[in-house]
């Protein structure tokens, strides 16, 4: 009769000859088959981080080079949708849970430079809110319903953005 | 940290409270525009003509849903005494903030034709307050401790 010892032993021929895979011995997920895909929500969410990251990157430098005459009421603005902006991203990322080794957001790049003219990079940026609010809103669908309301009320946030960049 | 959803509602539960919020409006306006002149005054009449709008709409998509529209109530309490220009439109601005919050309720609902035309509505409603107040806001219709 055989031993255990010799049973636990034998284990790894047993399924190798059966044709069996580490993943049959779990009821879940391989283990070995590498890390599973991104729920849908997540990477609805993390390409809403993008956008945001993207829209804080053109406002920064707009601001950056507004100098002059008549630049006073355009930094004040700016500066406040800037700041709002900002807590944006923050309740977005405080809703972003992303497992260890996966990068679920690109880093953002500068759209608009201030030196291609004050008024057209106004434009640009005004331009940049009424695509942010459209993109939001379009993924509502997909999504949670606390989630599609924080996309929601960014969304009318940057609408009324828009607003006030071309009453500038 | 983050802020808890608000409470899911049954879309016809949803339309209401919109209704609701619109019928409020359309009795704000007559208060607030009463105390406006000039470009002020046109603001008021035309949005109030707008909420009109938005409370027959409302009604039929109640209707066509099997549901009973509420009434809108005689008389509305206000949230402080209307009696300037500058208490007119803060009225304004508020009944907007109101409208804003009841149509982000719908946002929640499990129907995506119905969360797209509550959003739709949300981005009216705060542009509204926000002409009304000066200024905009990070998140419209929301509330929640501020994240820093």
């Amino acid at each position: 009769m055989p031993t255990r010892r010799l049973l636990i032993a034998a284990l790894p021929l047993l399924f190798a000859t059966a044709g069996c895979s580490s993943a049959d011995l779990f009821a879940g997920p391989d283990p070995l088959g590498g890390p599973p895909s991104l729920a849908p929500e997540t990477v609805v969410l993390s390409s809403a981080i993008s956008a945001e990251e993207h829209l804080l990157a053109q406002y920064r430098s707009f601001l950056s080079g507004l100098s002059g005459r008549g630049a006073g009421r355009t930094t004040t603005l700016l500066t406040s949708l800037l700041s709002q902006h900002e807590d944006h991203l923050t309740q977005l990322k405080a809703r972003l849970v992303v497992p260890p080794g996966y990068h679920a957001s690109a880093s953002a790049s500068p759209g608009a430079s201030a030196s291609a003219g004050a008024a057209s990079s106004v434009a640009r940026l005004r331009a940049a809110e009424q695509a942010s609010a459209a993109t939001l809103t379009r993924q509502l669908t997909g999504v949670s319903p606390a989630l599609a309301q924080l996309f929601a009320s960014i969304a009318a946030s940057d609408v009324t953005h828009a607003a006030a960049l071309a009453a500038l | 940290m983050s802020f808890p959803a608000r409470e899911a509602l049954s879309a016809i539960d949803a339309l209401q409270r919109a209704l609701a919020a619109e019928n409020a409006a359309i009795f704000g306006y007559g208060v607030a525009g009463a105390r406006l002149s000039g470009n002020s005054r046109s603001a008021a009449v035309q949005y109030w003509t707008g909420h009109r709008q938005a409370r027959d709409t409302l009604t039929g998509m109640i209707t066509a849903k099997g549901g009973a529209p509420a009434a809108a109530a005689a008389y509305y309490r206000l949230p402080f005494a209307v009696n300037s220009a500058g208490a007119g439109m803060a009225l304004a601005a508020q009944l907007e903030d109101g409208v804003t919050a009841a149509y982000l309720d719908l946002v929640a609902v499990a129907d995506t034709r119905l969360r797209t035309f509550g959003a739709l509505a949300m981005q009216a409603a705060a542009g509204r307050a926000a002409y009304w107040r000066g200024s905009t806001e990070a998140f419209p219709g929301l509330k929640f401790p501020p994240v820093r």
